[in-house]
């Protein structure tokens, strides 16, 4: 007795970063919220974007994703790592300076990003918007948050590493691995950058993040969370141990694999396709394991879900898992795919999963952590419920709506009548058939966000309520008399659970395997190319316009890419080819098509058709939701900083001559006068050759016209 | 689901949270048993057998499109039987929707001509003045020009009657004319 006494030690645990994580995490799903909200309206009426540029659509949608992403799912990341590790390591976290260089890098991080995505600085790949400045904050912020959190694992009192342990070293590991490649790329401007890779490469590499974005930083780090505040609320052994060894590793094993389901029926090698759609499909069983020993952990205490509204969200979370990821694997079958794929069905999938899943996990480990780290008792638990029975309606509308118009329109693309035409032809019929359930879908969301503010409102009374003088938790600590210990020499994964080295090790190669034999074959990019298919770069006009493009976020509406299907083709014209993306860095592929896609869209009008249709889609189709691009009449391209521009992708392997590197500049001019006198012959207003229109028209009229194509693909005559 | 079976483990404590024994639920183990051997059938097949390609199957769709597009009758008409298609006030009623909705954009909601040419004189590039013709080049188009092809875009019925609609149009006087393009047909 004397002996352990002696032994006793008071530790106590940082709950003041945890704290500021949880209140930035309020603050930003406010932002993310309402931004999601505003871009759907303006797909239901155009005129929500306000003909303000800041706000069109292109501009705010990376702003959406990446608040929903990094600022509202990141922050609450790390509230709940901070908070859990502490208590799983019995030991504060490893340096109170880094946790706080954390918390204000990854906050101005969040804050550059909304500054600089509305301004149209972007990177134009999907997640990773956000410009090369920021990307380097980013890698910073996170090694940072690695020194810390593995630093706080070194110093820690138990000897083993439980389950959520493991998910979190996986999440910090692979986050860190995928942001560095993906974002692997060469400045041309303080705010501007093209990436090393390119066409195919850029693809499979933005895909292989894109997805594993969402498995790195939406589920892996999630698990973790599950499996630390599900027991521990309901106060409940983890149903099996054996279980969360097994899809632990399957999981991140497998995961890395699936990007290419993201790319099926393109130009991307048949090899590819066919690992990225059996690896989803492999996916499916390891992603329930986790939602398994989720829910049968509740097994007992099932009377809680009525009473608590803390289980209620645990369930309703594990529950969207539990769909989301049997959804993922059907979607990744290539005839599923084929219907499902640039449609919104794959807006009401991802959705079902943030706001379900892990909005819903969020929720629920807030409602337990606020009075819990406070000192005192939550405000109101009846708000507590409707806010779970308000938001539960809100993702149902959402998610219901988006499936419906992503079936409708994706059947009406491929519709080909008895007489081998296509049966919709006209593209902006099947998206006038969708709009309605664009407004039902803005209701949805509309509910989601009531519920978020009865949360809001829940949270501050209850923060209100708590005593005024706060202080660290601390806990009384008992290193285990060796009586207690287990004496036998521990085996397999348990005694790897004893080692956070060898463990994070096995991790890192875990995700590395699946990575390099992905990625690694497309590295040489022209074993793909057939010499006799060649493309031509773009022209420095064209190249100006192209960043116009990128800048306005056309891909976040358009794709570039024709697929391998009958439909496609009839639609679209031949199918793309690999040659076709060689020298676009980034790829513009695009992974939604709210407007036709434009990979062939060169030569198929004239310049004034297109000069009136980006000033006024209205007055060329009458009921398109494009927005007006007005500015691009008024606003100056800058063509002095094309020779830079040439020159960067010169050194990325486009074989530009000298007389290009020279003289980009120049001949950007005499190409842009050659299209702004045509457009004023047809009777466009003078003086338009310096314009931003003139080089994105350069830009769209070269769109399929540089490269020849198959012949076996294209329709016989 | 009786839970007398569960053992928790010893020595698994974490902050108070414990873990049972419990072993994995078979039919989730032969869920991912099932999936594995279906990945592996299906990657062979495709990769290793000869499994078509996505380039070979397209080919196979597209090949039978053509099939059905050749076996329809080639309903082409003569330019008496259209004379009687261009007075049908129906047919001129749609023609004018489906004018304003496509074709106002570039020849002018008077059809005086835009990017497009004026459709309403004598002057005509590639119709030589006739139905036919018209009917023709409207299906056809003249991509290279800008005029788009509108066969696989519109009905056969509406490309009938929009160039009915025109053909009504004929000798009107808009304001703004653009200026005459292509040979004078007197006939016209
Ligand atoms: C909110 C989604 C949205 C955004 C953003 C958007 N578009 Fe569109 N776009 C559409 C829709 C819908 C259509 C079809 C209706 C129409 O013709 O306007 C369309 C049509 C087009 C067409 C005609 C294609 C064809 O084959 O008829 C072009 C060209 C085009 N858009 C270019 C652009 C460019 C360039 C940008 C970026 C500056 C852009 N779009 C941004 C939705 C969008
Ligand atoms: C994108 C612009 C555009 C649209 C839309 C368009 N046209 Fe044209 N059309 C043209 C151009 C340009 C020409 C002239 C081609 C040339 O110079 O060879 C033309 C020529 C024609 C001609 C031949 C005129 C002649 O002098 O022989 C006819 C007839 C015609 N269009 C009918 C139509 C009809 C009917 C529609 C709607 C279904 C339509 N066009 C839509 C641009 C357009």
């Amino acid at each position: 007795m004397e002996n352990r006494t002696a032994q006793i030690q008071n530790i106590t645990y940082d709950d003041g970063i945890v704290k500021k994580f949880m209140l930035a995490t309020i603050v930003w799903a406010g932002v993310a919220f309402t931004v999601g909200l505003l871009i759907a309206l303006q797909l239901a009426y155009w005129k929500f974007n306000f003909n303000l540029e800041w706000l069109t659509f292109g501009r705010l949608r990376p702003l959406h994703t990446n608040a929903a992403i990094f600022a509202f799912a990141g922050n609450a990341i790390f509230a709940g790592i901070y908070h859990s590790t502490q208590r799983l390591c019995k030991t504060r976290l490893f340096s109170d300076a880094l946790s706080n260089i954390h918390f204000w890098g990854w906050q101005l991080i969040i804050v550059a990003a909304a500054i600089t995505l509305p301004l149209g600085l972007s990177q134009a790949k999907e997640y990773a918007e956000l410009e090369w400045p920021i990307d380097i904050m980013i890698t910073l912020v996170w090694v940072v948050f690695a020194v810390n959190f593995f630093g706080t694992l070194a110093r820690r009192r138990e000897k083993h590493l439980y389950v959520a342990l493991w998910f979190y070293i996986a999440t910090i590991i692979t986050v860190a691995l995928l942001h560095i490649v993906n974002s692997i790329e060469i400045p041309v401007a303080f705010m501007q950058s093209y990436p090393v890779w390119a066409g195919i490469q850029d693809a499979l590499v933005q895909w292989w993040y894109g997805h594993n974005a969402v498995a790195f930083f939406l589920t892996t780090p999630f698990l973790g969370l599950m499996y630390y505040y599900v027991p521990k609320v309901v106060n409940r052994p983890v149903y099996s141990y054996r279980l969360s060894i097994i899809h632990f590793w399957a999981l991140i094993f497998i995961y890395i694999w699936a990007g290419p389901h993201h790319l099926l029926y393109t130009s991307l090698p048949d090899w590819a396709q066919n690992l990225g759609m059996v690896f989803s499909i492999m996916l499916w069983a390891p992603s329930w394991g986790g939602m398994i020993n989720g829910l049968l952990t509740l097994r007992g205490v099932w009377h809680l879900v009525r009473t608590e509204p803390i289980v209620k969200f645990f369930v309703g979370a594990l529950t969207f898992y539990g769909m989301v990821t049997f959804e993922g694997p059907l979607l990744s079958i290539k005839s599923i795919s084929s219907v499902g794929h640039y449609t919104d069905w794959i807006i009401g999938h991802v959705h079902s999963g943030t706001l379900g899943w892990n909005g819903f996990l969020i929720f629920g480990i807030f409602y337990y952590l606020v009075p819990k780290l406070w000192k005192t008792e939550l405000y109101s638990k009846k708000l507590a419920n409707q806010h779970f029975w308000i938001g539960l309606t809100g993702v149902l509308f959402y998610y219901i709506s988006m499936v419906t118009a992503g079936i409708t329109q994706g059947l009406m693309w491929r519709a080909i009548d008895p007489k081998g035409q296509l049966v919709y032809p006209d593209f902006i019929e099947t998206v006038t058939r969708i709009i309605p359930l664009y407004w039902v879908r803005a209701l949805g969301g509309s509910l989601y966000i009531v519920g978020y503010i009865l949360f809001v409102y829940n949270i501050v009374k209850t923060i209100k309520s708590a005593p005024a003088s706060q202080s660290d938790t601390v806990v009384e600590y008992a290193a285990p008399a060796k009586s207690e210990q287990i004496t036998s020499p521990e085996q397999g994964h348990r005694k790897l659970e004893g080692m956070a080295t060898v463990f994070s090790i096995l991790a890192f190669i875990a995700v590395l395997v699946g990575s390099l034999i992905e990625i690694y074959p497309t590295l040489s990019l022209q074993k793909y190319l057939n010499p006799e298919q060649m493309t031509e770069p773009y022209t420095a006009l064209q190249l100006a316009g192209r960043d116009i493009y990128t800048k306005e976020g056309c891909y976040l509406c358009h794709s570039q890419m024709i697929r391998q299907l009958p439909d496609d083709v009839l639609r679209y014209g031949p199918a793309s080819t690999i040659e076709e993306s060689m020298y676009d860095h980034p790829f513009q592929w695009g992974s939604k098509r709210t407007g036709p896609d434009l990979a062939r869209v060169g030569k198929k009008y004239p310049n004034l058709w297109h000069f009136r249709h980006m000033l006024n889609p209205r007055d060329i189709t009458p009921n398109s939701i494009m927005p007006n691009y007005y500015w691009l009449a008024e606003n100056n391209t800058d063509f002095f900083i094309l020779r830079k521009k040439v020159s960067v992708m010169k050194m990325l392997g486009v074989p530009y001559n000298d007389n290009m590197l020279a003289n980009a500049d120049r001949l950007a001019e005499d190409e842009a006068k050659i299209i702004a006198e045509d457009l004023e012959k047809q009777g466009a207003p003078k003086g338009l050759e310096r314009k931003e229109i003139v080089a994105l028209i350069a830009y769209l009229q070269s769109l399929g016209q540089k490269a020849k194509v198959a012949a076996p693909v294209a329709p016989q005559k | 689901m009786s839970q007398d079976n569960d053992k928790e483990i010893k020595g698994h404590d974490y902050d108070g949270i414990t873990e049972y024994d419990n072993p994995l639920p078979v039919w989730w183990v032969a869920g991912f048993i099932g999936t594995v051997i279906f990945a592996f059938i299906y990657f062979l097949h495709y990769q290793i057998a000869d499994g078509p390609t996505l380039k070979q199957d397209l080919k196979v769709a597209l090949a039978e499109i053509e099939k059905v597009k050749a076996a329809q009758p080639a309903d082409i008409l003569s330019e008496d039987e259209l004379g009687v298609v261009f007075n049908d006030q129906k047919n001129i009623a749609l023609g004018g929707q489906v004018y304003a909705g496509k074709c106002a954009v570039c020849h002018g909601n008077d059809l005086q001509g835009v990017i497009g040419p004026n459709l309403v004189d004598q002057y005509w590039i590639h119709t030589k003045g006739t139905k036919v013709g018209m009917v023709h080049t409207v299906a056809e188009g003249v991509a290279e020009k800008g005029m788009p092809p509108w066969k696989d875009l519109l009905k056969g019925t509406e490309i009938l009657a929009v160039t009915a609609f025109i053909y009504s149009k004929k000798g009107s006087n808009p304001v703004n004319p653009k200026a005459p393009q292509g040979d004078k047909i007197e006939t016209y």
